[in-house]
């Protein structure tokens, strides 16, 4: 099971990272739980200076931009690799 | 003495201001700022400006560094709070992480070119050089009163403001043709308002469509109100155009650029090309008058399509289209709205009391410059329209340049939020220096405005600077000892 989370405050470019982030993993037919953070002191938690940022299993992969659908794809793998 | 209006001529005059607003200002100055605006947000890399806001940079680097953040990454308000929280609490601590703050809103790119556009170059500049020096200022005075505190210090923390990247050279170059296009539609000097050559086309019943239309919509050039002229309706039809196809091609231009993006974008070029030419029409046909801004604006849009063609990615021009959408979608409906109210308002408010309260560069005027800013809660860049509605009223510029900066800063949902980051008693005072700066920006640039030697101005400024500073120094050396 893949945590995934989405930091960011509501505007619209977090909500298109959660978008992606939802299809690619079902698309990867994962058992993904996909949450997103809003509450900035949350957020501070993770060390990003910019959303949106990306989470999974605890480790942020991406932060300040939205990431591709193939390198969101490429990070499911190494986090399913690692387990 | 009551006057009343008739339901009617209000909303007469809200739609008059409208058309005359899109018609004029919108299209040369307001559209390449949002695609300024996209470009920067989406082309430079974060890094490159917070690696130098770190914890044990020296002040003369995070402060500039904090500055520059705020002008060039943030944007966007929700970039702005999580800067702001990361600055002040894993970075260079709360001096810097305030005049972040400060700055950002203020030096907002947007609000920027649309204040030089609309009201007038002198009053962007004043906003944006005192924004700057007060910014760095109350950043240093929080600094000073509110020592030093154990911020959150470790290794992951620090990683957060490492990195090598660079902005780059292509990106600069496009922003730097952006502007370029910015400037060769709205700067008045001759080389670009003269005109080298005059076509002529057959259209028939250009001139009394645009009679009727400067009947129809009434304006009052003592108020500073303009008209619309047939190339007006020609860009206002336009413009609804590009509304339509943009929606279709670039809400989803992340998926890739398809057959609408490729129309919207071709339309707004034909757009600024038809807002930048000469348009005179007569009886019996159109003139078409070949000036310098035409020739500038067809130059700056061929080197910006040349460059993203041959230097950018697919996904790097998405991105960039993307981010500037983004801005139109979420300014474009307010200011339509904020233009229309402007209109109606100004039918109600007497200039009279207006010139009353600030109609001379005094304290008073200021101040209440200030308390417009801080009451009357507006959406980004609305506040550019109601300013102009107030000169038009007979504010005077230096009470305006109040208005102007305090109105982005002082929005009660960013104090919450800077409460909750910072507490009550330091945004309370964040609040108090901003709106003393604010008005003492409108008293220097109103003096200036009524004739004052730049001198006098700055001396008077590191006069109360100089003042402020052994003052806080002082209070600090009792704190410590």
């Amino acid at each position: 099971m893949v945590i995934i989370k989405i930091l960011g405050s509501g505007c619209a470019n977090c909500k298109r990272l959660e978008v992606i982030a939802r299809k690619v993993s079902e698309e990867m037919g994962l058992e993904a739980q996909v949450i997103k953070v809003m509450d900035y002191a949350d957020i501070m938690n993770y060390n990003v200076l910019t959303t949106p940022a990306l989470v999974i299993n605890e480790e942020v992969v991406s932060s300040g931009r939205i990431p591709a659908a193939s390198e969101v794809h490429d990070w499911l793998e190494k986090a399913m690799a690692k387990k | 003495m009551v006057n009343t209006y008739s339901f009617v001529t209000l909303i007469n005059s809200g739609l008059g201001n409208l058309a005359a607003y899109l018609a004029a200002h919108v299209l040369l100055c307001l559209l390449p700022a949002f695609f300024i605006a996209g470009a920067m947000t989406a082309l430079i890399p974060k890094e490159s400006v917070t690696r130098f806001l770190g914890r044990n940079r020296p002040k003369y680097i995070s402060y500039p560094a904090a500055a520059a953040s705020g002008s060039l990454l943030a944007v966007c308000s929700c970039t702005i709070v999580p800067l702001f929280a990361g600055i002040y609490k894993k970075g260079a601590g709360i001096g810097p992480a305030i005049t972040f703050l400060f700055f950002a809103p203020a030096a907002n790119i947007l609000a920027l070119i649309y204040t030089g556009g609309l009201i007038g170059a002198d009053l962007a500049f004043a906003r944006f050089f005192l924004s700057l020096v007060f910014g760095i200022g109350i950043g240093m005075i929080m600094a000073l009163i509110f020592n030093k505190e154990d911020t959150a210090h470790d290794a992951a923390a620090d990683a957060m403001f490492a990195g090598n990247q660079e902005m780059k050279s292509s990106s600069f170059i496009l922003i730097a043709l952006l502007v370029a296009l910015l400037l060769s539609g709205t700067l008045k000097i001759g080389l670009l308002t003269n005109t080298y050559a005059t076509i002529t086309l057959p259209v028939a019943g250009m001139d009394t469509l645009q009679e009727s239309l400067l009947r129809l919509v009434p304006f009052d050039p003592a108020k500073g109100e303009e008209g619309v002229s047939a190339q007006g309706a020609i860009l206002i039809v336009l413009l609804a155009l590009i509304g339509w196809t943009a929606w279709k091609g670039l809400e989803n231009v992340f998926d890739g650029l398809n057959r609408w993006s490729v129309i919207s974008l071709t339309l707004v070029a034909i757009t600024f090309l038809c807002a930048a030419v000469g348009m005179t029409p007569h009886a019996g046909g159109l003139d078409i008058l070949v000036n310098g801004k035409f020739i500038g604006v067809a130059l700056s849009l061929a080197a910006i399509y040349g460059l993203l063609v041959t230097k950018f990615t697919e996904d790097e021009t998405c991105s960039f289209l993307w981010e500037s959408w983004k801005f139109v979608k979420q300014i474009f409906p307010l200011l339509i709205v904020g233009v229309f109210v402007v209109g109606v308002i100004r039918q109600i408010i007497r200039p009279e009391w207006i010139e009353a309260i600030a109609g001379e560069n005094t304290v008073i005027g200021n101040l209440t410059g200030v308390l417009f800013g801080i009451f009357m809660y507006f959406p980004t860049l609305v506040e550019v329209p109601i300013a102009k509605m107030f000169l038009g009223l007979g504010m005077h510029r230096g009470p305006l340049l109040a208005y102007l900066m305090a109105d982005p800063e002082l929005s009660l949902q960013s104090m919450l939020i800077t409460a909750a980051i910072i507490g009550r008693v330091k945004t309370a005072t964040y609040v108090a220096c901003v709106a003393i700066f604010s008005a003492l920006s409108g008293l220097l640039y109103g003096m200036w405005v009524d004739g004052a030697s730049i001198l006098v101005i700055l001396f008077y400024l590191t006069a109360f600077l100089a003042a402020l500073f052994i003052g806080l120094w002082r209070v600090s050396k009792r704190n410590v000892a």
